[in-house]
């Protein structure tokens, strides 16, 4: 299991979807959680950063992991995703600011994602309400947004949602370059004009 | 209705009386159709204990809202009966044209009860439904069966029929759908002898009505693109079909070689798509709607007809030491046409070959013997001589000669061609499958072969439960709607939580469906616990347990414990496999006496 996270862990911050102690990652076993030590350094993750706690019940687990745990035990408590990715993607951020959905321009994210949802909260770190919002908009999207804050992503293993997160951030990198360069998009999707409704 | 017809037919064979009731709407919202429809009506209309083969058991056929759709292979339904061969809530699915023109007549659900006198052909055109003497039609095979009823009836009609085995209550007897599909496997043909209905025949022109056509034509776009993408669904399955597995399997250490005792076939190569597609294929084929094409119409030098599939090249293949593939496919022509499930039979006869090397009955037979292996499956569908002990299956078969060690079972259901120690994730779905040994309930083939979503390490035996368990939950769905379970190569649960809303109008999240899913398959424990099946039922055969693999498993057995405390944590159930009163509420399922 360490591994696998440390390989997603570098990876991320390689692709500039998190700083260097950002972002948080776990898996989900039955009702045990394994996931990232609060103040970890992402890029760098040894076997002692990888937390084991409970998804319902607390244990001395819960003074070390992530931030973020409360986040991440709404999202398992509501949907059946055995792994969470969570990242602060700077192009999807950036984007996040002011849109309420970002549609991909590009072929790859388009077929992959359709649409990925932008939520608002007034507290965004580790809160309740993040809690709420999220866990239940990934009932129906593999990612979400987090206005300002970053990416919720979820899988059946930790590679799929890394996936998501990845791809998420090369679309929003793709749609900044055509935003800020003026590039007058010719359209090549048909009916793309319905992936507001995905 | 939007999707759904919203009518049930229910006959009963005893008073041969035929109704009509109006589908309900909670039925439909919260079960689907398919084997949600099937399970939910199983479990609540037939007792545990009722004998599989005696009136009171019913049999279930029923398609869902996608089904008759442009939804691609959307020409699936199923069959829900508590099965003679394993005792278990049970349920089948099959491909071909017959489910479509069930709904095209106006129906989601035919419920099937009693048994009547003599043998009974059924036909449905539209709002007539007739029940008529099949006395000339008994003891016919399946390809003679089909063609008689197109001669009798005309045209527009879509049948399907048992064949001898099915009549002589053959436990590892099938339906056959359209002459080529089947309702394979737990002997569901000799559920529907036990009723003495020899044929079910349909006919009609009705559509289902879309909720939001504009929107339905935009998932369909999405759904086709992905279909084309994909090289699974675009290339390797109308290519190949199925056998497009035999030599990834053999490689992967998984290809059961003569009775699972070694997972490596030397002779893969012989008996796989490519030789196949080289030697024995006439052209590909498909179900309904279907652009995967993975049936294949075939020819020898001495017969014609249709397959074998991938599970039949395991199972009749290196399982029973043959690397003829004529002969084969031979072998599968017959039992098509006999009616018998190639699955359960090669493991049945695969289990008497390896009791007769070990002189443990006075019966002796080969492995590789293609002659008294075709000999037996006539004996087999007739129930003569030694073939009336095997029609039993392996379970029952081998336990009579203190010999159960060699029945590659679970539950009674002979494994497909799947050896758990080059698969581990594998193993766990048989043992763990409501309906015994069992590849598609939860399709793990997908991660540890093909890397489908993603490549897992087929070897290792931890953290593979939760995956495992969100497809088992998913794949109710996916035959509850219903589609065929290879499009998921293509595209997952986000897609058909959208095209069902689309067409029902009933708003359903890609969550919704697995919630379903875990509800159903919870149900369906519920039924075998009150069955008397509990933990001990959960296993695989010790062979898997302690004596390694060959080839590229060398070394490897299947870590059963680790699992399968794994896997029940992950469900949230005890120990022993049983759901908590949490987890019962959670479902909606709290109250309902389970115990045996
Ligand atoms: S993929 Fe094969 S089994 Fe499935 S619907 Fe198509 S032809 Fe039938």
């Amino acid at each position: 299991m360490h591994e696998q996270f440390k390989q997603v862990g570098r990876d991320l911050f390689l692709q500039n979807a998190v700083s260097s102690h950002g972002g948080n990652i776990s898996v989900r076993v039955g009702d045990r959680i394994h996931i990232t030590r609060r103040g970890s350094m992402i890029h760098n993750l040894t076997e002692n950063d990888i937390i084991e706690t409970g998804l319902n019940e607390d244990d001395s687990g819960i003074a070390l992991a992530s931030t973020e745990l409360k986040v991440h035990r709404g999202i398992y408590k509501s949907t059946t995703a055995t792994a969470i990715v969570h990242a602060h993607p700077v192009n999807a951020i950036a984007l996040s600011l002011d849109q309420d959905v970002i549609v991909p321009l590009d072929s790859e994210a388009s077929y992959v994602l359709h649409k990925i949802p932008v939520l608002s909260a007034e507290h965004t770190i580790g809160s309740e309400e993040v809690m709420n919002i999220v866990s239940d908009a990934l009932k129906n999207y593999k990612i979400v947004m987090l206005r300002g804050h970053g990416s919720f992503a979820i899988g059946n293993m930790l590679e799929e949602a890394y996936q998501w997160t990845s791809e998420l951030e090369v679309a929003a990198q793709i749609i900044n370059i055509v935003r800020s360069a003026g590039i007058n998009v010719q359209e090549y999707r048909k009916d793309s004009d319905k992936y507001e409704q995905w | 209705m939007y999707g759904w017809m919203g009518k049930v037919i229910r006959i009963n064979l005893n008073d041969n009386k035929v109704s009509t009731e109006k589908l309900d709407e909670n039925l439909a919202k919260e079960y689907i159709g398919g084997r949600g429809f099937g399970s939910k009506t199983l479990f609540d209309e037939v007792p545990v204990d009722v004998d599989p083969l005696g009136p009171e058991n019913k049999l279930i056929f029923a398609v869902g809202p996608l089904t008759r759709t442009k939804v691609p292979t959307s020409g699936r339904f199923s069959v829900s009966t508590k099965s003679p061969l394993t005792n278990t809530i049970f349920d089948s699915n099959a491909g071909g044209f017959w489910g479509p023109v069930f709904k095209s007549a106006g129906y989601d659900m035919l419920i099937i009860e009693g048994r009547a006198e003599k043998p009974v052909q059924i036909t449905i055109n539209e709002n007539i439904i007739s029940i008529n003497d099949g006395s000339k039609l008994w003891g016919k095979g399946i390809k003679e069966t089909d063609q008689l009823l197109k001669e009798s009836l005309g045209k527009g009609y879509q049948n399907m029929m048992i064949g001898p085995a099915g009549e002589n209550l053959v436990k590892i007897s099938i339906i056959s759908v359209n002459a080529h599909r089947a309702f394979g496997r737990g002997g569901v043909g000799a559920v529907m002898g036990s009723k003495n209905v020899k044929s079910i025949s349909v006919k009609g022109s009705k559509q289902p009505e879309i909720f939001d056509q504009e929107k339905f034509d935009f998932m369909i776009y999405e759904t086709d693109k992905w279909i084309k993408a994909n090289p699974l669904t675009s290339k390797a399955f109308p290519a190949f079909g199925t056998s497009v597995l035999v030599n990834l399997i053999n490689e992967a250490g998984a290809l059961p070689t003569r009775n699972f005792q070694q997972t490596y076939f030397e002779d893969a190569d012989k008996i796989s798509g490519e030789t196949i597609a080289n030697k024995i294929l006439v052209k590909n084929d498909a179900c309904y709607n279907c652009p995967l094409r993975c049936s294949r119409k075939t020819k020898t030098n001495k017969m014609e007809g249709f397959g074998p599939e991938y599970e039949t090249i395991g199972l009749m293949g290196s399982n029973l030491g043959i690397s003829d593939i004529e002969a084969i496919a031979e072998m599968h022509y017959i039992s098509n046409d006999l009616g018998i499930d190639t699955i359960s039979l090669g493991g049945t006869i695969s289990c008497l070959m390896e009791m007769s090397e070990k002189g443990l009955i006075d019966y002796k037979i080969d492995f590789g013997d293609i002659d008294k292996t075709k000999e037996l499956i006539y004996q087999i569908s007739k129930r003569e001589g030694i073939g009336d002990e095997l029609a039993e299956g392996s379970k029952r078969f081998s336990e009579k000669y203190g010999a159960v060690q060699y029945s590659m079972q679970v539950k009674g259901l002979e494994l497909p061609s799947y050896d758990p120690r080059g698969m581990k994730g594998r193993g766990l779905g048989y043992a763990t499958s409501n309906r015994g040994a069992c590849h598609l309930r939860g399709y793990m083939i997908g991660p540890e072969i093909l890397g489908v979503p993603k490549m897992l390490d087929r070897f290792n035996p931890v953290g593979k439960s939760g995956f495992l368990i969100n497809q088992q939950d998913f794949f109710v769905v996916v035959d509850s709607l219903a589609v065929c379970k290879f499009v998921t190569f293509a595209v997952g649960e986000e897609f058909f939580a959208r095209l069902f809303s689309t067409v029902t109008g009933v708003e359903k999240s890609q969550q919704d469906f697995l919630d379903i899913g875990e509800k159903v398959w919870t149900m369906e424990k519920l039924y075998n616990l009150k069955a008397g099946f509990s933990k001990n039922e959960d296993q695989l055969p010790k062979r898997f347990l302690e004596e390694p693999g060959t080839g590229p498993a060398a070394g490897q057995v299947f870590e059963q414990d680790i699992m399968l405390s794994e896997y029940y944590r992950s469900r949230g159930w005890d120990e022993n496999g049983i759901p908590t009163n949490d987890k019962l509420k959670e479902l909606g399922l709290e109250g309902i006496d389970y115990h045996a």
